[in-house]
């Protein structure tokens, strides 16, 4: 009897969790789907452009110091790293393919968004959840305006956009970071350095890097500003949020990043044949 | 304890509600109707649902069952975009002000009229912002940030923002909670002058009896969801209910009281220690 009071209270517990599994992913759906058609809107009018330039100053501007050294440190080490192996095979010129590639197409972007998702998405969950445990947001809707459209899309529109423009800086970084080390302290003859990567780093690779910063940017606000909307009341709920907003955003950044590998190289491939013709 | 029948206007009408979190009934069936220009203070213990049903009136709650008409219009199921229109037309004070702590006190003030009117004339609108923020008695303080503020100026300053848009309802949650009995008194004041001045329609949340005497048309209690008592401020005080008189006298239950007395409560730190 109690066997079976056991199994039943588990099922119980299971369905439980599957009920509010689901619940909370459609409640995650209806809110990016609500950000998104928000964000189309705001993006019509003038009016709402200085709340976006606000947040673009405190999410990309701001972010520049972060991901730049993020970015140089990532070259320099890649430089250090690979170094003893290329040089083992007699091969270290090659370096500048190995560290370019490595950097524009996976290292950069990565990195850079795992980066903005602590700085941003860390900032963004509080402020938001912060509003939301002093009623800021409640307040919002009482005076008659979709706290969506004023507070989530502009945040959502300066990531969608500066992700990509602060990987760009992340790459540029990364290479300068990638050539000092290897150039004036390995010793690497400059021309061949730079002839090397040029050949081996496509304009497809640093596209594809770019690509991937529009996806993650999405992902960074759309996670950030659904945990701020949904913490639970007082401080330590409000911490909870941001711990779950960063390694929810770093999850899906990771998957995002996997799913974007495969795509690009099934229409790599599929678009190769195409350039041999052209 | 339903309402006397409906000789004035009744700008706010709520059928049947009920309104539960998880297992816990909050509103139990409440059926209430709020006449134009009058202020109706409603008064209970602390999370009795006082402040759960002045957010069904502007449906930043919805209820489970039950209707809310404002104006003879149902709005419980409204769009959020169709309710955006009406929450205009309606003030909401919360309890802790809930500022935006990013802007100072003017542009708190000016956020809902930014939101819903073309402002073509910049002069008219620091006008508009001067004449509330002086209506509260804080218009030396445009410049200052909420965090600056005490609780009283806070709550005066969120009052003058829930009457930006000139509402024809205001919802006020505690108004006078945390207040010091003089700063209560100068909130009271200005609930009393906003109804004379400009005649609206106010429902106060407070279990500050003082305040609710002063200021209050009518007096609903809430208990346990539902309306314990309903009347005029004496009615309330000859109210026979010893719930309702335990209440309005603010007098410890008997169940306190004995577990006050009960064994153990008298344990020392230093018994701890041993």
């Amino acid at each position: 009897m109690s066997n079976g009071n056991g199994n039943s209270s588990l099922l119980a517990k299971f369905g439980a969790s599957v009920i509010e599994t689901i619940y909370h992913s459609g409640r995650f759906a209806r809110f990016q789907w609500a950000a998104i058609t928000a964000s189309c809107s705001v993006c019509l009018k003038p009016a709402m452009y200085p709340l976006i330039l606000n947040q673009m100053l405190a999410i990309g501007v701001r972010s520049v110091p972060v991901v730049a050294i993020t970015g140089a440190f990532v070259g320099m080490v890649l430089a250090i790293q690979a170094y003893d192996q290329l040089a083992g095979l007699g091969i270290e010129e090659h370096l500048g393919v190995l560290i370019n590639l490595s950097v524009v197409k996976e290292l950069g972007p990565v990195l850079a968004a795992v980066m903005l998702a602590g700085r941003v998405g860390g900032a963004l969950t509080a402020e938001l959840g912060t509003m939301n445990v002093t009623e800021q947001i409640l307040a919002v809707q009482s005076m008659g305006t979709n706290p969506i459209r004023y507070l989530v899309a502009p945040r959502w529109i300066a990531c969608l956009f500066l992700t990509p423009v602060l990987i760009i800086y992340g790459d540029f970084l990364g290479m300068l970071g990638g050539y000092l080390i290897s150039v004036p302290y390995l010793g690497i003859n400059n021309a061949a350095y730079w002839n090397f990567s040029a050949s081996g780093v496509e304009f497809w690779d640093i596209s594809i890097g770019i690509v991937k910063g529009f996806f993650f940017g999405v992902a960074i606000a759309g996670v950030s500003c659904y945990k701020g909307f949904h913490c639970k009341q007082g401080a330590q709920g409000v911490g909870e949020a941001c711990t779950e907003a960063f390694v929810g955003s770093f999850i899906i950044i990771l998957a995002i990043d996997f799913v974007l590998v495969v795509v690009s190289k099934a229409v790599y491939s599929s678009l190769w044949p195409l350039r041999m013709l052209l | 304890m339903e309402n006397k029948t409906s000789k004035p206007e009744e700008i706010i009408v709520l059928k049947n509600i009920n309104k539960s979190f998880g297992s816990n009934v909050v509103l139990d069936d409440i059926s209430l109707s709020f006449e134009k220009g009058k202020t109706t203070v409603i008064i209970g213990p602390s999370g009795c649902g006082k402040t759960v049903l002045i957010k069904h009136i502007i449906v930043l709650l919805r209820p489970d069952s039950g209707r809310v008409y404002f104006h003879n219009i149902r709005i419980d199921n409204m769009q959020e975009k169709q309710l955006d229109a009406i929450r205009t037309r309606m003030g909401f004070l919360f309890q802790g002000g809930a500022l935006f702590d990013s802007m100072n006190v003017y542009e708190n003030i000016v956020f809902p009229v930014k939101q819903h009117v073309k402002i073509k004339n910049r002069e008219k609108l620091h006008d508009l912002a001067r004449t509330k923020l002086a209506m509260v008695g804080m218009e030396s303080f445009a410049n200052a940030f909420p965090a600056k503020l005490s609780g009283g100026q806070k709550k005066r300053v969120a009052l003058a923002r829930a009457i930006a848009l000139s509402p024809e309802v205001i919802l006020y949650d505690e108004p006078t909670t945390g207040l010091d009995p003089i700063r209560s008194d100068v909130i009271n004041e200005l609930i009393l002058k906003l109804k004379r001045e400009l005649g609206v329609t106010s429902i106060v949340v407070t279990h500050d009896m003082t305040s609710a005497y002063k200021i209050a048309d009518r007096i609903i209690m809430l208990h346990n969801g539902k309306v314990a008592a309903d009347g005029n401020a004496d009615y309330i005080r000859n109210h026979s209910s010893p719930v309702v008189q335990q209440f309005i006298n603010g007098q410890a239950d008997e169940d306190d009281l004995r577990a006050l007395r009960a064994p153990g409560s008298d344990i020392k730190i230093s018994d701890i220690e041993q």
